[in-house]
């Protein structure tokens, strides 16, 4: 084709939406997607199909009709090519996973569709084998189609975790505990709110009676102070909302604060390609929104190329009414974590380099004021192979707990943006010249 | 049901099928520390989505994240030791 070319990258509801629609307005469209599997978190897929996990009706109607057009349609995908960035020159770097090598695309446009990471407050022992994010655990049974080995703690913020909780059991295995830190009630405005996206009330209905049947309904006000391995086991220290400690021997503990755009080190330069984000890179809204984000992403795209789009205004209302039922859903939640004056200076912030909150407040105590760069560059926080993605937010707000008066850093200062956006080897950008496009 | 076959990790041969990944196929091995990492940081799943990099393992002599790689026959899977900055 001789046409503009646009890339897509990210393989979940807002990337195949806005593929697909790109491809309807006849654009030659690549889809890139970093696992051997599209769908993303939210719709992934059982490795067996006789062995799966339960799944709201939604999301497998919303799926099917997604991944049954992008069967008959133009749209070319591109399996385990993981985005590496823009380079200077504004060329597309991918990695192409099959063959170990770089592959370099000038697109006219490209949308970022690359989903979203989960935040995860630090607390002491989160960084040790067993540990996982709920999303991480959900993900592995989506794939599986079993509950995970051994006695599982879930705990945090969000309703993720009354999600995989209720997933559990109905494979067959109740959660030891389910500890939500919020103690915020359920408004009438909240209700209002939610009867925009009744789907949401519905699922969260679903789960909490799978829950109630069982005993395993999450206790409100209780979060983790601490995890140390025990006998080749994780004991978990955990408070209640009256103040009452308790240990508890798992096996494996899901711990999950919300979510937040993964959308670290997409920052372009002069030359980048036209770029637009979609879903919850852009803003997290989840899986319904993400379709509708990814037309209105697709709509923008159209427009850059000089295409008249059709109207999108059910992709706009629908967009709307999804970011209500989202700021609605939030205020029952508690994403703070816990207050790091409470937590001990061995409690580790890099999980990639074992970087502690000591050294963190050593840093902020020596001599000089210490800028955001300097943080990264002579704390190595942020520095490591995730690149601040899971300590980033919390360094930040450290800092800005620790210093009154003076402007808090941002985390695009501390950890900067530049490509890549994950390591890539070395051997990648010299085994094969990075320049054919893969098939 | 699709064919067992096994890769090695560290010289342990470990089960895989199908679609399955690395990291699955490790989890469902009983093998949770994926290496000895950086600064009491071992090698893990933690995030599953490719971004935590905290799963890293070499395949075939490749850097990759374990929870996004097909396992497959006959891979070689190593852990990797961080160099300590």
């Amino acid at each position: 084709m001789s046409g503009p070319e646009v890339l897509v990258i990210g393989g979940g509801p807002a990337g195949v939406s806005a593929a697909l629609e790109l491809a309807r307005a006849g654009i030659d469209v690549t889809l890139c997607e970093q696992g051997p599997q599209l769908g993303g978190a939210i719709h992934r897929q059982p490795n067996d199909a006789t062995q799966s996990v339960r799944v709201p009706r939604s999301h497998k109607r919303r799926w099917r009709a997604l991944s049954d057009e992008l069967a008959t349609s133009t749209v070319k995908v591109l399996y385990r090519h993981m985005f590496a960035g823009i380079d200077a020159t504004g060329a597309v770097l991918l990695e192409d996973r099959m063959h170990a090598r770089l592959v370099t695309r000038r697109p006219t446009a490209l949308v970022l569709a690359m989903g979203a990471i989960e935040r995860v407050a630090p607390v002491p022992g989160w960084q040790l084998p067993g540990v996982v994010t709920v999303g991480g655990l959900q993900v592995m049974m989506k794939s599986t189609g079993r509950a995970p080995d051994g006695d599982v703690l879930i705990a945090g913020s969000g309703p993720l975790l009354v999600a995989l909780a209720a997933q559990m059991v109905s494979l067959g295995k109740a959660p030891v505990a389910v500890l939500e830190r919020s103690t915020r009630p359920m408004s009438v405005s909240v209700i209002a709110s939610l009867l925009a996206a009744p789907a949401y009330l519905w699922e969260a209905a679903g789960y909490l009676l799978t829950l109630a049947r069982s005993g395993a309904l999450p206790r409100r006000g209780a979060f983790v102070t601490a995890i140390v391995p025990k006998d080749g086991r994780l004991s978990v220290t955990t408070l209640d909302r009256n103040g009452r400690e308790r240990q508890t021997l798992v096996d494996r503990v899901a711990l999950h604060d919300g979510l937040l755009p993964n959308s670290n080190g997409t920052t372009a330069g002069q030359h980048a390609p036209f770029i637009v984000r979609a879903g919850d890179c852009r803003e997290v809204l989840g899986g319904a929104a993400a379709l509708a984000d990814g037309r209105l992403a697709a709509g923008a795209v159209l427009a850059h190329l000089g295409q008249i789009a059709s109207v999108h205004k059910g992709a706009a209302d629908a967009l709307a009414r999804e970011r209500q039922a989202q700021a609605a859903l939030n205020t029952l939640f508690d994403y703070s974590g816990r207050d790091p004056a409470e937590l001990p200076d061995e409690t580790i912030i890099c999980r990639c380099e074992g970087r502690t909150l000591g050294q963190l407040r050593a840093l902020l105590t020596a001599g000089d004021p210490v800028s955001p760069r300097e943080i990264k560059l002579n704390g190595r926080f942020g520095m490591g192979a995730c690149q601040g993605r899971f300590c980033a937010e919390w360094v930040a707000s450290f800092v800005a707990s620790q210093r009154d008066g003076s402007s808090p850093p941002q985390v695009s200062e501390i950890v900067g943006s530049r490509w890549p956006v994950k390591p890539v080897p070395i051997s990648a950008f010299v085994t094969l010249p990075p320049s054919s496009p893969s098939e | 049901m699709s064919e067992i076959q096994s890769f090695l990790f560290e010289g342990t041969s470990v089960p895989c099928t199908g679609r399955e990944t690395i990291a699955a196929a490790l989890d469902r091995a009983g093998i949770r520390v994926l290496g000895t990492g950086q600064g009491d940081c071992a090698g893990r799943y933690f995030c599953g989505i490719g971004a935590c990099q905290a799963c890293l393992v070499e395949v075939d002599g490749v850097r990759m994240e374990a929870c996004l790689t097909p396992a497959r026959g006959g891979l070689q899977v190593k852990a990797i030791s961080l160099v300590s900055p």
